[in-house]
């Protein structure tokens, strides 16, 4: 196992402090969010609790970037 | 494997006829298409398909770098069976599709979670998946900077105890796998026989415990993270 930093260690081990949604949750909302985001709308507002488990969930976070730069591409 | 082809393959599945209100044009046209009969049917999901495969290659080119070994066809096999499975849950979902966002995104995530999902899987194939219930060993010194280490004693030592009184074995291992060792919570949740919504709950629950415990110690998360800076 590599050397790591402990805040990193830390962090992953604690998750996101607030409330946060599951993993089924993010997906249902997760074109809805992704198009508020790019709209420059308040997404966190209008989905509470998204935000923090992508900060938790690195799997959802992952296709958080993928669908926001495939959208955002298309839109360019 | 072609929409048209994948059109017979699920042509058990019901087509109902409501649409959502507010639907932008195009979401509208894909719906109807999608729920018409025959030619009109069997084009649209053609159409949907390639859309399909369009993400997904996407996706793999984005994390390609995380299969090195992988030569370029087995990446877009990778993506085309993707496509496939991404098209059979849209259109067993098609009726939970309510107009939140245009349809074009609401199908893309389906891809792109088809692909992510295959691609964690392949990179960690005949990888060893640790699965520690003794945290003890899993959070000792090797896992972070030697200088660290001892100027975070107390904390590293409140994160220890905590982990060994107030999880339970199994939390304890899926804590480690996830948020220690990296296995990606897809990989976890196959060998461990469960869902990723149902992993993420046992994380979630593990979490709280923890913070739980170290504020009972006089150990807050924000102070813990001052002192770590």
């Amino acid at each position: 196992m590599e050397p790591r930093d402990l805040n990193d260690v830390v962090g992953r081990l604690l998750g996101p402090a607030g409330p946060e949604v599951g993993c089924d949750v993010c997906f249902a909302e997760l074109d809805r969010y992704v198009e508020l985001e790019l709209a420059g709308e308040d997404a966190d507002a209008a989905i509470p609790g998204l935000r923090a488990h992508l900060d938790g969930c690195p799997a959802c976070r992952e296709e958080h970037e993928s669908l926001y730069a495939l959208v955002a591409g298309e839109s360019a | 494997m072609t929409g048209a082809t994948l059109a017979g393959d699920v042509s058990t599945i019901p087509a109902k006829p409501a649409l959502p209100l507010d639907l932008d044009e195009e979401s509208r046209t894909w719906l109807r298409s999608l729920r018409d009969e025959g030619a009109v049917r069997d084009a649209a999901i053609t159409r949907l398909h390639a859309l399909l495969l369009r993400a997904a290659r996407f996706e793999v080119t984005r994390r390609r770098a995380t299969l090195p070994h992988l030569r370029g066809d087995d990446l877009d096999d990778l993506a085309q069976q993707a496509a496939d499975d991404a098209l059979v849950s849209v259109l067993r979902r098609l009726d939970d599709f309510r107009g939140a966002s245009r349809f074009t995104t609401w199908v893309y995530k389906f891809a792109l979670l088809e692909a992510a999902v295959k691609l964690r899987k392949r990179a960690w194939q005949g990888r060893e998946i640790p699965l520690e219930d003794d945290a003890w060993n899993a959070f000792s010194d090797t896992t972070m900077e030697p200088v660290a280490l001892a100027e975070q004693s107390e904390l590293v030592e409140t994160l220890r105890q905590g982990m060994e009184t107030v999880l339970t074995a199994h939390q304890r291992r899926v804590l480690v796998a996830l948020a220690i060792d990296g296995v990606p919570i897809d990989v976890l949740a196959d060998q461990l026989d469960t869902s990723r919504g149902a992993l993420y709950k046992t994380l979630h629950d593990a979490r709280r415990k923890l913070r739980a415990s170290l504020e009972a110690s006089g150990l807050t998360p924000n102070a813990m993270s001052e002192e770590s800076d």
